[in-house]
Parts: C-alpha cells; structure tokens; sequence
C-alpha cells in the first residue's frame, strides 16, 4: 500500500468512455452516397417547394413534409463569411481561412463551408464559388467527398440579393 | 386569475475560470446559501426547485441534479430540470415563475451553473459528429459571420465591438461576483490578436465556473419582505427552427417576438425611455449593438450609434449589462439566469456599486442555440 | 383549478434501434398523427415542451435538432426538460394552472439502441462515491431488488410471476414491443442480469418517439370526444445516495401518490380500474404498488400495467410518457386490450436509480373540478 499523499486530494480524474454507434438514416445515407457521384442532393417541401441542402424529413418552415429529392448546383454564393485564425479541434487547417456561409444555387437554406485558393483578405460577401471535388477514386460517399469550396470567378452576386439571405 | 410573481432572494457564486475550491455540490449550494440568506429563509420554506444548466457532457456528469438533491435542499420536494441550451438559466427562472404563478407552489428555488473547468469545454461545444459536416470554425467562428453581416448592412465603423467590450469591462470593475475585471481599453482590445475575422480575443466571453440562484415567491408572501422583492411583469421563452429558409440570425425572429410578448404584458410601449437598464446576453461584442435593435429599443440599424454615443454605458440613458454581462462572466448554464438576477437586483436596489439609479423598470435577456432560443422577462419594484 | 385533459396520444412503434431514421426523423409523423388525432393544425397548439438526454442522443444540445420537426415557425413557445417526457408533460399541466397556455404538445424521444445505456447512467451516480464504484443501472436495481426481498421475503419465483404477468399483458397490447408472452419458468430460466434480477425481470431498452397532447377545458372537448381528464398529480425526489434511504421502499414515489390522490380527491388507488407503472424491474413493481397503497402482489384491485409495462418494452427519456399515453387509450376507449369497465386511473413515471424521483399522475373520464 502507497503512503498517504502529503497534499490534501483536491481532484480526482475521471474520464469517460462511452461508445456509440450513430444512425445516419436513410435520408443522410442517400445525400452521402450522392456526394461520392459528385451529386448534391436536397429535399422539397410537398407544400412550399423549398430546397433543404442536406435534406431534412420536413419543412421547419411551413411543418409539411418534404417528399421528394433534388439535385442542387455544386456551385453557390458566398453570403457571408468570417477569417479564421485559431485552430479548430480536430482539424489540421493551415491559418488564417475563410469560413463560410454558402447559397448553394437550388437550395434556399444555406450550408457551412471552408473557402481555399483565396486570401483572406480578397474573401467578400456576395463571391461567386464553387466546390472542389475530391478525385474519383478518393471520393468515399462522405461529407469531405467535398474538399472545399474556391472562388468560381464569376462576377459578385449583388450584396442586395443575399444582405438578407444568409 | 393572474398571480403576481415576484423574486424575493439572489445569490451568487464569485464566477471564476475555475473554481478549484468547491465540488459542484459546494459550488451550487453558495449561491442558494446566498440566494435563501437575502431572502430570509431556510430550505425548508421552499416548496419545489427548479434547475437550469447547459449540457452535461461539459463536466462528463449526466443530469447531476440528481445527485445534487441533498445539496439544493430538493428532498422530497418536486424537482424540474431545464436545459435549453446557452438560454437555459432564463429560461430556468421563468420556468420558476410558471410554477408559483400556477398557485401549486408558494415559493420556489431556481437554480443555474456550469463548473466547465471540471470538463473539456471547447470539445464539448464542438464535437466532430459523424454524418453532420465537419466544423470550419469553433463556436465564435459559428456567429462571427452573421455580425459581419450586421457591420455591412448598417456600415457600423469596426471600433464598435471594441468599444462594447472595453465597456462590458469598465462594468465588471463595479460587479464584485463578475469573473474578467481588470478595466482594458479599446486600443487593448484592438492590439488583442484576431480570432475569427471581425471578432477579437477580447471582444469573446470567458469559460467560467459559476452559479446563481433566485428565491420565487407569491405576492403574499413577497410583500412579507424583509426585502424589497423584484415583481416579475412578464416572461416568456421563444424558440426557432435551426433551417428556416431566410432566417435572419442578425435579427432574429424569435428574439423579436419574445421581446414584443413580455413587453405588452408588462404594458411597455417605448422600451427606450421606459426601461432604466437592461441585461442582456452577448456573448461576443458586436451583439450588444445587434440585440439593442432586436429588443426593440431602437429601429434597425441604430444600434451601433447608441454604442459610438456612449448611451449605453453605466450611468448614461440605457445602461446595458451593468454587471459586465456574459463577456466578463459566462458559466454557461449559469449565464442566462445571471441576465435575469442581475436585473432584478436592480429593481430590488440592491445591486451595489453597480446599482443604476433609481431603477424601476428592467429587462433580462438570453438566448442559445443558432440564434433560436430567446428567454426574456421584465422585472419592475411595482408589481402592477 | 383547471380541468385539463389528454387529448391526442401517438406512439412510434417500439423497435430495438431504427437504423434506418434518426430521433427526430422518428418523431415528426407521430406529432402529425397526434395532432391529426385531435383534428388540429399546429397553430392551435399554444406551447410545446419535451423530454429527452443528451447523453440518451450521445450529442451536445441534441434536443434542438427536434425544433425543426415541432412546426416550430413562427416562433413558438417552448421549452426542454433534461428529463424523461413526462416531466414535460408535469410541467405543461403546471402551465395551464397558470393560465399560461390552453393546449400543449409534448414530446419524447431518444435512441438509446445507439449506445449502451447502462453504462451511460451510470454518470447520473455522483462522481465521488458512487459512480466512481462502477455502479450502472442494472446494479443498482439489483441493489433496491435486494433489499427488497431481505425486507419483504419475496423471491426468484415471486420476481417471475410479476414479470410474467407483464409479459402476458404485453402479448395482448399490440403496441407493446415484446409480443410473446413468457411463463414465470421460462423467465426463472433467464440468466442474471445483475444477482438477484434475472434478465427475464428487468424490462429491455427500445427505442420509439411519442406526442402526446393536452388541453384545458373550453378546447379539450373540441378535440376528444373522449378526453381524459387529469384529477391529480405530483412529482418527488429523493437524496441520490443509495445508503440514504431505504431502499426497500420508495418514499418519494409514496409522497407523490399521497399527493396526487389528496389533489384527485382519491382516497385509495383501489378507487382506480388500473395503474400504469414505469416500473424497470419486476422488483420496482412491487416496490411502487406498495408505495401507491396497493398489495405488492396478487390479483383483485385494479389491473396493473395492463400494457404490459416497460417489461414488454422501454423506450428511453418517453418510458413515462408512454405509461400516460397507455391510460389516456385505456381511460378512452381505444386499446385493443381493454380494461373492463375503465374510468379512473393511475400512471407513474420515473427517473433516476432506484425509483429515485417519481411523478404520479391521477386520471379519470369526468372532470374533476367543476
């Protein structure tokens, strides 16, 4: 037996180790494996024909459920935008980048993205980009199947039509 | 029939990064010792209590009021554990509210806190789930592109967030409970090294260790004193989907209309001039200006003038977080109930070196989530 | 005191995981059913409350993902309890006695199929003394079962027979997750779960999402032609630490059914046709019938978890909720495996370990303040 401690015990490490085995569902298995066909898939409310990119069972908007599939455009409006310059866990990002707020063409919610082949500081509300698609081969039917996004080149959206469609 | 509500006790933890001093059963039981102590009370005067904090996996415990019975003086009472996110602690005291004003229960005990330190925080707000996108930025990086936008539609000037933040400061010096509150000026805020692009490091909130507790009470038993208690007008929780097309997280729908709803219950037409001070919960600078305007007190895109005016400042026409709010204090689950505590301790004159004078009428305001909870309510030292 | 009554009760079928839809994904049609049920759109529903774990979804905030499949724009009022649904279910009654809203929906929901939710309890126990020990839910059952039998004399075949009759009760409810019954032998035969439960004895975790709606008199008529309405209830907790209290008993779940029956004007549960236990153990049965004034055994007196209990089936963070939905078919005229005669009644939810914290619920078909 271990003598005493000489300091008083003031915490004890616990950690925790859970597993978990999380279901995508069929609805994220379908987006996912389109990714690998270089596909973006969203769902249309049945009431309002809105487009949710990934696809969601209903509408949180109108609570009519979407039925049907559709094909996005892989290219979209930077609405907004910020410039990272701390690391995120996880992730072996090189420093400063842009994070962005992405309108996909098609959609009208809009998705979380990583801008490269900018610099930070030319990055604007309104840039036209478009995805960088993991080579074939590599592509595995998951989120990262999109690299990326990068500036398309094609003139700014105006800043009216997106000021308040972030 | 409309009871009236009224918080009749506030106590407090002296938030800090880590409170190494007290378990989490010590730490919660400071500020309810404290919270029962203003009140005049013992834990056996109180008929049900109820819990707020922000998810569990932030100190690797799971619904630990459960454990925490004994140290809430909760035995054999009814209990209620809330959690809605970073506005659970609001939410918490308004769920509070609900239970004396249903006349089931004569006086309640609200309880918010988060000892993070105890867990690894950054993680837990920012797990890389399977099958979600992988995260571009942290939580800060989350919000900062919607104040990007705020700055491009109002063409506020880039000193605001620094001006908002060396000011949370200059409140926190008066706040002996806050947990930043060392004064820094807008220069130091401006030298402080970028985080996400328009957001600084001093521009964000802390991780903190804390906790606060508010005693409820029915008119009868409020009017028994010994203090003079915080009558709640109105209170509500509102919440929004994450994935409405066009949401606006600038202005948000829900904020406004949680606004609108206990403001016309507490029969405020002109926030401006009627409300003497306001807590509301900004977790990063530029949120201040934001949430002036989607509180309704004043129109779209004059927020970031009442900041460059100074009018929001201690001692000025609206003072705003008095307390140095959630960019000086931020125990996550504690946050939002310390919004609405800091407010009532304001109508009850008890709030110090940070009391506003002569203040009658305030508001406490939180919200969580993607911009999608938002817990208000109005406190008044009149009761009707 | 307002009359308040269940109007509206949809319940996913119980299946051990989903791997074909998540939580929210299960959810979203049984709040349509429900509310389709009570012949509403959801802009009649005034507040919505729910019930579920972050821990239960292995997800921070993983309750907001079920924002956007309530109807929840325009924004709405709403609230989470880190609690099994039931709770909610509390609270929006305690609402509607503060005039505060008219209708509510709640929900509950959880896929505890995806991870291993005994060991995930085990974070409940405080993390000094008791979690620290490697303690999960299916020990401290066995612990309370212990004490149990050492007070009472009950034993194995005694734990068989209750959870047998569960089993019988279950094959006759086509809602009930398992649908073959089981002999009190066969289920002597089960190996141990954790000495002295049996794994015949301790109910299987399941997975499903429930609504559940409620409404104030003036509306609730308008959408039930058979409401069912609340007479009484009230919830206890108890100090955690399992050397506190007797485990024996359940005194927490004692004072909420002494409390729920004084409010229902209820004098005995022999006043009810049946009681809806969330009981987690043949041994938490007998534990609760005690604590709600009946025999710990033996038929006559009302029919008791006529569902089949969570024995047949126990959906995680909705187990409670579940039980309420049970007597509101029952006290209404819609199970399939009627009680004969049902007009009054007792459902009880739980949370915690060892019957910890208990919520009671008194229930009949006529009002019960005029």
């Amino acid at each position: 037996m271990s003598a005493p401690p000489t300091e008083p015990v003031r915490y004890i490490d616990s950690n925790v180790y859970l597993p978990y085995d999380y279901v995508a569902g069929d609805l994220k298995a379908l987006y996912l494996r389109a990714l690998k066909d270089r596909r973006i898939l969203g769902s249309k409310c049945s009431k309002t024909g809105k487009v949710f990119v990934p696809p969601l069972p209903n509408s949180p908007e109108s609570f009519a459920p979407c039925n049907e599939l559709v094909e996005v455009s892989d290219q979209g409006t930077m609405t907004t935008f910020c410039i990272v310059n701390i690391p995120v866990i996880g992730r072996n990002l090189e420093l400063p980048y842009v994070a962005a707020s992405v309108a996909l063409d098609g959609a009208d919610i809009s998705i979380f993205a990583l801008i490269l082949g900018i610099k930070p500081e030319d990055a604007r509300m309104g840039m036209r980009v478009r995805a960088v698609w993991k080579p074939d081969g590599e592509r595995t039917g998951s989120h990262d199947d999109i690299a990326h996004f990068e500036p398309s080149g094609e003139p700014d959206a105006p800043l009216e039509s997106i000021l308040h469609r972030l | 029939m409309k009871r009236a509500v009224a918080v009749v006790g506030v106590g407090q933890t002296h938030h800090s990064s880590r409170r190494a001093d007290k378990s989490m059963a010590g730490l919660v039981r400071e500020a309810t010792e404290r919270a029962l102590q203003d009140a005049g009370l013992g834990y056996e005067d109180i008929d049900a209590v109820v819990l707020g904090k922000a998810p569990d996996q932030l100190e690797g415990v799971m619904q630990p009021e459960q454990f925490l019975v004994g140290a809430v003086g909760a035995h054999m009472k009814p209990m209620i554990r809330v959690h809605t996110a970073g506005s659970v602690g609001a939410s918490t005291a308004i769920t509070g509210v609900t239970l004396v004003k249903s006349g089931q229960f004569r006086r309640v005990l609200a309880i918010a806190w988060e000892k993070q330190s105890e867990g690894n925080a950054m993680w837990a707000l920012s797990p890389n789930m399977p099958f979600i996108a992988p995260l571009v930025a942290g939580a800060g990086g989350y919000f900062t592109p919607y104040i990007r936008a705020y700055i491009k539609r109002t063409g506020a000037p880039g000193h605001i967030g620094p001006m908002i933040a060396a000011n949370a400061r200059d409140n926190a010096g008066r706040n002996e409970y806050a947990h930043l509150r060392e004064p820094m000026s807008v220069e130091d805020v401006t030298n402080s090294p970028m985080l996400w692009d328009p957001i600084r490091y001093l521009e964000t909130c802390p991780s903190s260790d804390g906790a606060i507790a508010l005693v409820l009470a029915d008119e009868e038993l409020a009017k028994k004193g010994p203090r003079r208690p915080a009558w709640v007008r109105s209170g509500a929780t509102y919440v929004e989907p994450m994935w409405v097309p066009g949401r606006d997280q600038v202005d948000p729908a829900a904020g406004r209309r949680c606004a609108k709803t206990v403001y016309e219950a507490a029969g405020i037409t002109d926030p401006w001039n009627q409300v003497d001070t306001v807590e509301m919960y900004v977790p990063f600078s530029w949120f201040e200006a934001m949430w002036l305007e989607n509180l309704g007190f004043c129109e779209i895109g004059e927020g970031w003038k009442i900041v460059e005016r100074g009018e929001q400042k201690f001692g000025a026409h609206l003072p705003v977080n008095p307390s140095g709010g959630v960019l000086c204090t931020n125990p996550i689950g504690a946050s939002g109930m310390l919004r609405l505590g800091e407010a009532a301790l304001q109508v009850m004159g008890r709030a110090g070196e940070h009391q506003v004078e002569g203040a009658k009428l305030a508001v406490g305001h939180a919200y969580g989530g993607g911009a999608q909870y938002f817990s208000m309510w109005v406190v008044s030292s009149e009761p009707r | 005191m307002r009359n308040v009554a269940i109007v509206a009760y949809a319940q996913a079928p119980f299946v051990a995981v989903d791997e074909h839809h998540t939580s929210t994904e299960i959810l979203y049609p049984q709040i349509r059913r429900a509310l389709a049920d009570c012949g509403v759109e959801r802009e009649a529903i005034d507040y919505q409350v729910g019930g579920s774990a972050d821990y239960v979804d292995g997800r921070v905030f993983g309750f907001v993902a079920a924002v956007d499949v309530m109807g929840s724009w325009p924004p709405k009022q709403d609230l989470h309890l880190e609690m099994d649904a039931a709770f909610a279910a509390h609270y929006a009654w305690i609402r509607m006695q503060a005039g505060d809203c008219d209708t509510a929906m709640i929900v509950g929901y959880g896929k505890p199929g995806e991870g291993e939710l005994n060991r995930i309890l085990n974070l409940q126990l405080d993390p000094y003394y008791q979690g620290a020990v490697g303690l999960d839910l299916a020990s401290t059952s066995a612990l309370q079962a212990s004490a149990y039998m050492a007070r009472t004399g009950a034993g194995d075949a005694d734990l068989a027979e209750v959870a047998a009759r569960n089993r019988a009760a279950g094959a006759r409810n086509p809602d009930a997750w398992l649908k073959q019954p089981a002999t009190a032998a066969e289920l002597q035969k089960t190996p141990w779960a954790v000495e002295p439960l049996r794994q015949g004895y301790v109910a299987p975790s399941c997975e499903s999402a429930v609504c559940l709606i409620l409404a104030a008199e003036g509306k609730a008529e308008k959408m039930s032609k058979t409401p069912v309405w609340i007479h009484g209830v009230d919830q206890r907790a108890e100090l955690q630490s399992l050397g506190s209290r007797d485990l024996s008993k359940s005194a927490s779940a004692g004072m909420a059914a002494c409390k729920a029956f004084e409010m229902a004007g209820v004098k005995t549960a022999n006043d009810v046709d049946l009681v809806e236990l969330s009981a987690l153990t043949a041994a938490e049965e007998m534990i609760l019938r005690e604590a709600v004034g009946l025999p710990a055994r033996g038929d006559g007196g009302p029919a008791i978890n006529p569902s089949g209990g969570p024995l047949a089936g126990s959906a995680a963070m909705s187990t409670g909720l579940v039980r309420l939905g049970e007597v509101y078919r029952q006290l209404s005229g819609k199970a399939a495996n009627p009680v004969k005669n049902a007009r009054r009644a007792i459902a009880h939810a739980a949370q915690g370990h060892a019957l910890q914290h208990n919520l009671v619920w008194v229930l009949g078909n006529e009002r019960r303040w005029s």
